[in-house]
């Protein structure tokens, strides 16, 4: 039943072979050339093409005449460290009639008609993978670059050309390339050490990367080390060496960081991809230089021929937005604090921010906005109100007119201004001024008057060079301290998301609460449109399993009645009617059996879910129907012999009607209720940020700039895609803490697995946990256990003990006698302060703490939740926090950790 | 309660006997396949042997003798069982793969250069794909985003921010004019290059597949139609749709019997026959699929013994190979099912956690496979031979972290990993070699 072999050549396959190998050819020509005179000949890099002429002529590499290209020669390492007073390896430029000219001229568009060629046939036709060609030559370039010789060399001799050729060797295989590389690479490694022994400098060393990989690292000492003459000097392209001091504006680009130039034809392979835009490759990572900080994100013509528009816009944008580019906190200074990287982005992001911030000492006046340089007038007016540290110091702008205003002492000029605006300012008064202009004498209620409203202090304000409130600032007076929901840079997304990963029971509800909780508009048009299907195609499910029990126990009980028929004679007579037709009471109507047995059907080949949103509003009356029937809910006051029946069906059954209507509008409470969150069910998040004044007073440390930034983001997997081996939770490990939801009123419900054997619930959970507990993603991961549906156990532990699982089976509550003598079953004793289903929610808590320690030795907290109460699980939700809190904070508190340990971890939250 | 326990007991000798079907199953597999050497019969006749250095000879190849050494490697491509049919069929299918080789492979052209013109710098990478005719990538990663690389210049030409950013997959369409992505939000998006950003610069989403149950994992466009897509599913399910409606238009798997039984995590699409496709999973088999027939698997195969992460087609069409959690890649012959060879890597250094293949990719004329390991290695396989050509990750300038993802260009000058260490390398192949 095989197909029969095809014997027959392929002929296209063998077309594209030659038109493979003719690009190879193309590909290589100075390595090509280079390996032909190594002739080492251990493989034979081309076959022979023996198959039909080509209609085209093929491109040729003609080889290079290697003895005329100058190359530099390996030096030797310093013979003792300590006898070079420079250690690192420093690489003369090259000049353009050594070796750049024969290695490059393929590279650089710009004609050079100076260059001796000696290869003319480097002169290969430009491929489009021409780029891949030019690095290639540039890793050679560079490999052989700090071979030149190192010995001290001033800035005059930068333009000396390079020492005389030396004959080359020729070059060699790749194996042998890289063996060479990896020689001089280690030559700087020891360099570096010396240079780190000799030089404490530490602003030195930070200003030296480490050769990080082949084609950055091997260049980078001689890079590094003319940095600084960089600037006194103007030379040619730091890479190719061409230009010299002539070139015009559009010709180069610079490094941000260090300031090297290059052409157009090397800046792409100096730079890369440009991560964090025009920075070459091993200054990535470091900050840019203070005075280019003006062009961050201003395109240059170099770039804007090189690139396509898309392309050099993305560029920018990075340059704009990398986290190197950003101002550091720490070197900004206000009223004598150093920032922290919260109040940079509440200062930078502020509706009028201060203009060109740059790293330095400077006031500012909280009250009215005015900033300035520590030490001078005020240089502008920003949003006022900012939460930022510190102090207004009296001497702030070095004021000696003995007036102050908002605790500062004013500069003269702008005494000028405030007499110029009709304030009276005899006897060094003290004044208060707020943001709208208003002012005040310290200690007097009353308004004295706006300084901004005559006109000429408005004119003669930039005659004093003082500054005047543009509009904005007025408006936004209080509102810039609520910037709660105010868009993070993109940058700091990362930083500031705290993600907590929930899974397990009744995680969905948990998340819809905390949607409601925290989101002006929970749900949008399509979500709410998503469930209502999710809802009405439930119904039909729900209806499902109820028929098939009905089936179940009409037949049990019609067997039932036979029996009692034969072995009762007497009874037969009396149930005649009923036996003969078959009747119980669990039998429904013809019209409504067709019904039923066309929804089972519909179950059973599994295409349910197809059929009947469309289906909904046709059948309702018949569902509903079908739900007052009395033979359906006789099955349902069965249910708890239907495993498979969610505790939400009754909700939903009731109101099947009203639900299969199409204009039916899910309420709130619909949603709660409703079994998942999106149709696919798939992974679904919320994000969300505790409003600066918790919901409630209670916390006196409650306030911190810095939580005002922290977002939190809830992210919720099904549970039905978890199992031991789960690839995709390694996409996780930047969360903070794993919420892990169990039902506690699992313990007593069975489910069937694909292979069919019956298993408990709480069991399952316990697997799901210790596989989730143990995955290599999760190894340090703190995890809050939360048991949901604390209602429906309080319903009904009296009921069913929890000792019917097998895990629980030595819970033996200390049963108080209020308790034993049934006067408050579930209701909360007055003597033992706890009922038996918190014992239990307790003791449950136990038995998963001792698995989590034996599985990772440490603390699991735990807590417990009805899903259904927003306030329960707005407790939950800031527990968890606190736990992520506690975490960050537990390196600092340290010594103290034994006292803190007491508190989070206490078995249940305050609920 | 007693009904429980009887139910209960009819289930375990059910199941027993599931288990020892299975079990025999298994073992009736192993006798017809055959391919390792344990339980199988003498080594292969001198015959067989000769018969492939004689189709050298024939096509002028005497000087690429295979040496004795080399044709043992072959044995197990060559299965002696007692059943007659199969042993045919080996036959039948084996000079055929050796006529390609041969062909196009040549002497061993089997070195590579090393030479990653650019580092492209992103986060975790988790997914990528080149576009057939311009030289762009698309890579998706963990930080929501997906980057079209300009992968001569090395340059972003587009960033989407995705809204679900976990991302597993991404596709380029075959006309380079749209990209598809999907992952843990169990939806395929789907966007075109050509569509403006919105105001806050965002690309909009110009079509949203949905249907799936569970996570994507892995997404690829028919070759030549423009609007077919096939994705594969944590649902254990792969799907056919139509991307311009929006439909799916059959689904693979899931109810039906023969479909698989653990998430699905990666599809390929034959070239030659782009009604074939085949599918590995987390069951430790691949499937393959004909898109006209959905209702059950056109064949399975058997032989890894960990989650298949990556399975490709072997570029004639009429072979595929695997990359698996086991730490091999496999070789498999499409229509015999046989095992021709596989690719493991020998547990030397004293590593005591078997590094999973996480990607893996053939050249164009199939004679290098490309496979990326999970502890960073990246090794360059002799398909035919089944030895370690090269291995990327030692090579200086190679990645930190595990590699995560491999595609080769389509003219097949250039290999892209990513990686983990958030960056993707470009390798192409160097100095005078033909690209093989």
């Amino acid at each position: 039943g095989f197909p029969p072999p095809c014997l027959s050549r392929n002929p296209s396959f063998l077309g594209r072979v030659i038109l493979l190998a003719a690009a190879a050819a193309t590909l290589s020509s100075p390595a090509m050339a280079a390996a032909a005179g190594d002739g080492a000949g251990d493989f034979s890099f081309a076959a022979e093409y023996d198959g039909p002429p080509l209609p085209y002529s093929l491109p040729r590499a003609i080889p290079l005449d290697l003895s005329h290209i100058p190359l530099a020669s390996l030096s030797s390492p310093p013979a003792s460290p300590s006898a070079s007073s420079s250690p690192l390896p420093v690489v003369r430029p090259l000049t353009p009639s050594s070796l750049c000219s024969t290695v490059h001229s393929h590279a650089h568009p710009v004609p050079r008609s100076a260059a001796p060629a000696p290869a003319g046939g480097a002169a290969v036709v430009d491929s489009p993978t021409s780029v891949i060609e030019n690095h290639h030559a540039a890793a050679h370039h560079s490999a052989e670059l700090p071979s030149s010789p190192s010995d001290v060399e001033g800035p005059d001799e930068a333009g000396r050309p390079a020492l005389p050729p030396k004959p080359h060797q020729p070059v060699v295989t790749f194996a042998e390339t890289s063996g060479s590389l990896l020689q001089t690479s280690d030559d700087e490694d020891e360099f570096e050490e010396e240079e780190d022994d000799d030089d404490d400098d530490a602003a030195a060393r930070a200003a030296r990367p480490r050769a990080a990989g082949q084609t950055s690292g091997s260049f980078s000492p001689a890079h590094i080390e003319s940095g600084s003459r960089r600037g006194a000097k103007s030379r040619g392209c730091y890479k190719c060496g061409k230009g010299g001091g002539f070139w015009s504006r559009g010709d180069k680009e610079s490094c941000l960081a260090c300031g090297a130039r290059y052409c157009s034809g090397c800046v792409l392979r100096a730079m890369g991809s440009m991560p964090e835009g025009r920075k070459c490759l091993e200054c990535i990572g470091r900050p840019v230089a203070e005075s280019r900080r003006d062009v961050l994100g201003q395109g240059s013509r170099v770039l804007r021929r090189l690139l396509s528009a898309a392309e050099l816009e993305l560029v920018m944008k990075s340059e704009r937005e990398c986290p190197a580019n950003q101002l550091r906190a720490d070197d900004v200074y206000v009223n004598g604090l150093s920032l922290l990287s919260e109040e940079l982005v509440i200062l930078q992001g502020c509706p009028c921010p201060p203009p060109r911030l740059r790293p330095g000492f400077y006031w500012y006046d909280k009250v009215s906005g005015f900033w300035g340089k520590e030490g001078h007038k005020p240089h502008c007016i920003i949003s006022p109100n900012l939460n930022i540290k510190g102090f207004l110091h009296q001497k702030a702008s070095n004021g000696n007119t003995g007036i102050l205003i908002n605790g500062r002492e004013i500069t003269k000029s702008e005494l000028q201004m405030l007499k110029l605006a009709g304030v009276q300012c005899a006897g060094k008064p003290h004044f208060w001024v707020n943001a709208d202009g208003t002012y005040q004498e310290e200690g007097q209620k009353t308004v004295k008057g706006k300084i901004w409203d005559k006109p000429i202090v408005k004119l003669l304000s930039p005659v004093l060079s003082l500054p005047t409130p543009n509009k904005a600032a007025n408006q936004c007076g209080e509102e810039a301290v609520h910037m709660v929901n105010r868009a993070v840079p993109d940058y700091l997304e990362q930083r500031t998301v705290h993600k907590l990963l929930i899974v397990g029971s009744g995680a969905s509800t948990i998340l819809k609460q905390v949607k409601y909780l925290f989101m002006d508009k929970p749900f949008t048009v399509d979500e709410r449109e998503d469930l209502k299907l999710i809802i009405q195609s439930n119904i039909y499910n729900y209806l499902g399993i109820l028929l098939e029990g009905r089936e179940r126990f009409e037949e049990e009980a019609s067997n039932d009645r036979r029996k009692i028929s034969q072995c009762d004679p007497s009874s037969s007579g009396r149930d005649e009617s009923g036996f003969c037709d078959g009747t119980t009471q669990y039998s429904l109507i013809p019209r409504l059996k067709a019904f039923s047995e066309w929804i089972l059907k519909a179950m059973a080949l599994g295409n349910l879910e197809d059929i009947f949103p469309a289906a909904s509003r046709e059948y309702a009356p018949l569902v509903e129907e079908l739900w007052k029937d009395p033979a359906i809910q006789a099955t349902y006051k069965r249910r708890n012999e239907l495993p498979f029946l969610p505790p939400a069906a009754n909700y939903f059954l009731e109101k099947a009607v009203d639900i299969s209507r199409p204009e039916y509008e899910l309420s709130d409470m619909d949603i709660l209720y409703a079994d998942g969150i999106t149709s696919s069910d798939g992974l679904a998040s919320t994000e969300f940020s505790f409003p600066q004044m918790p919901f409630d007073a209670q916390g006196v440390d409650e306030y911190d700039p810095q939580d005002a930034l922290i977002r939190h983001q809830l992210i919720r997997i099904n549970n039905r895609g978890l199992h031991e081996n789960c690839k995709w939770l390694q996409m996780f490990d930047d969360v903070r803490l794993v919420i892990f939801c169990v039902a506690a009123s699992d313990y007593d419900e069975y489910y069937e697995d694909a292979n069919g054997t019956i298993v408990n619930k709480m069991i399952e959970s316990r697997q799901l946990f210790e596989s989730i507990v143990l995955h290599p993603t999760f190894e340090q991961m703190d995890f809050l256990l939360v048991f949901t549906k604390f209602d429906l156990l309080d319903q009904k532990i009296d009921k069913s003990p929890l000792t019917s699982c097998d895990w629980f089976d030595d819970f033996t509550p200390l049963l108080s006698r209020n308790l034993m003598n049934g006067s408050s079953r579930s209701t909360r004793s007055s003597h033992s302060g706890a009922t038996l289903s918190q014992m239990a929610v307790h003791y449950m808590g136990v038995k998963f703490k001792r698995l989590f320690r034996s599985l990772t030795e440490r603390k699991l907290y735990v807590s417990h939740v009805n899903a259904l109460d927003q306030a329960s699980v707005l407790s939950v939700i800031r527990y968890g926090r606190e736990i992520v809190k506690w975490e960050e904070e537990k390196p600092v508190f340290g010594a103290s950790e034994t006292t803190y340990s007491e508190e989070p971890s206490s078995y249940l939250a305050d609920v | 309660m007693a009904s429980v326990a009887e139910l209960k007991e009819k289930h375990a000798a059910a199941t027993a006997s599931v288990n020892s079907l299975r079990e025999r199953l298994r073992q009736k597999r192993e006798r017809l396949l055959d391919t390792d050497g344990e339980a199988s019969p003498p080594p292969p006749s001198a015959r067989e042997l000769k018969r492939v250095a004689r189709y050298s000879k024939t096509q002028g190849r005497a000087a690429v003798s295979f040496n004795s050494t080399d044709l043992v490697c072959c044995r197990t491509l060559q299965g002696h069982s007692g059943k007659v049919g199969a042993d045919e069929l080996t036959l039948i299918s084996l000079p055929q793969f050796w006529r390609s080789i041969l062909r196009t492979g040549d002497r061993q052209v089997i070195s590579m250069g090393r030479l990653p013109f650019q580092v492209l710098s992103w986060l975790v990478v988790y997914s990528l794909d080149w576009t057939p005719e311009k030289n762009w990538i698309v890579s998706a990663s963990q930080d929501g985003r997906l980057i079209v690389w300009n992968a001569l210049t090395s340059q972003k030409t587009h960033a989407i921010k995705l809204h679900c950013p976990w991302v597993m997959t991404c596709a380029f369409a075959p006309n380079g004019q749209s990209v598809a992505c999907g992952g843990l939000d169990s939806a395929c998006s789907i966007f075109n290059l050509n569509s403006q950003p919105d105001r806050d610069g965002n690309m909009p989403v110009s079509r949203i597949l949905t249907g799936h149950k569970g996570y994507v994992s892995s997404c690829q466009y028919v070759p030549d139609q423009e609007t077919r897509l096939i994705t594969s599913s944590g649902d254990q399910t792969c799907a056919l749709w139509d991307v311009t409606t929006g439909q799916r238009i059959s689904i693979f798997g899931g109810e039906f019997p023969s479909g698989h039984t653990a998430d699905v995590l990666s599809v390929s699409i034959n070239s030659s026959n782009s009604n074939m496709f085949v599918s590995g999973s987390c069951d430790a088999t691949v499937r393959l699929w004909d898109i006209r027939i959905a209702s059950r698997a056109v064949r399975t195969y058997h032989g890894h013994e960990g989650d298949i992460n990556s399975v490709k087609f072997f570029p004639d069409g009429q072979r595929f190979g695997t990359g698996s959690d086991d730490g091999t890649c496999r070789l498999f012959d499409m229509r015999t099912g046989h095992q021709l060879q596989v690719y493991s890597r020998e547990q030397d250094r004293n590593d005591t956690e078997l590094s999973t293949v996480t990607s893996i990719a053939f050249s164009i004329s199939g004679r290098l496979l490309f496979a990326g390991y999970s502890n960073g290695d990246c090794y360059v396989w002799d398909t035919l031979l089944a030895e370690v050509v090269l291995n990327l990750g030692n090579l200086q300038n190679s990645h930190d972290g595990r590699i995560s993802c491999l595609g080769l260009s389509s003219d097949g000058s250039a290999l892209c990993t990513g990686s983990w260490d958030k960056n993707l390398k470009i390798w192409a192949f160097s100095g005078h070699r033909k690209i093989v």
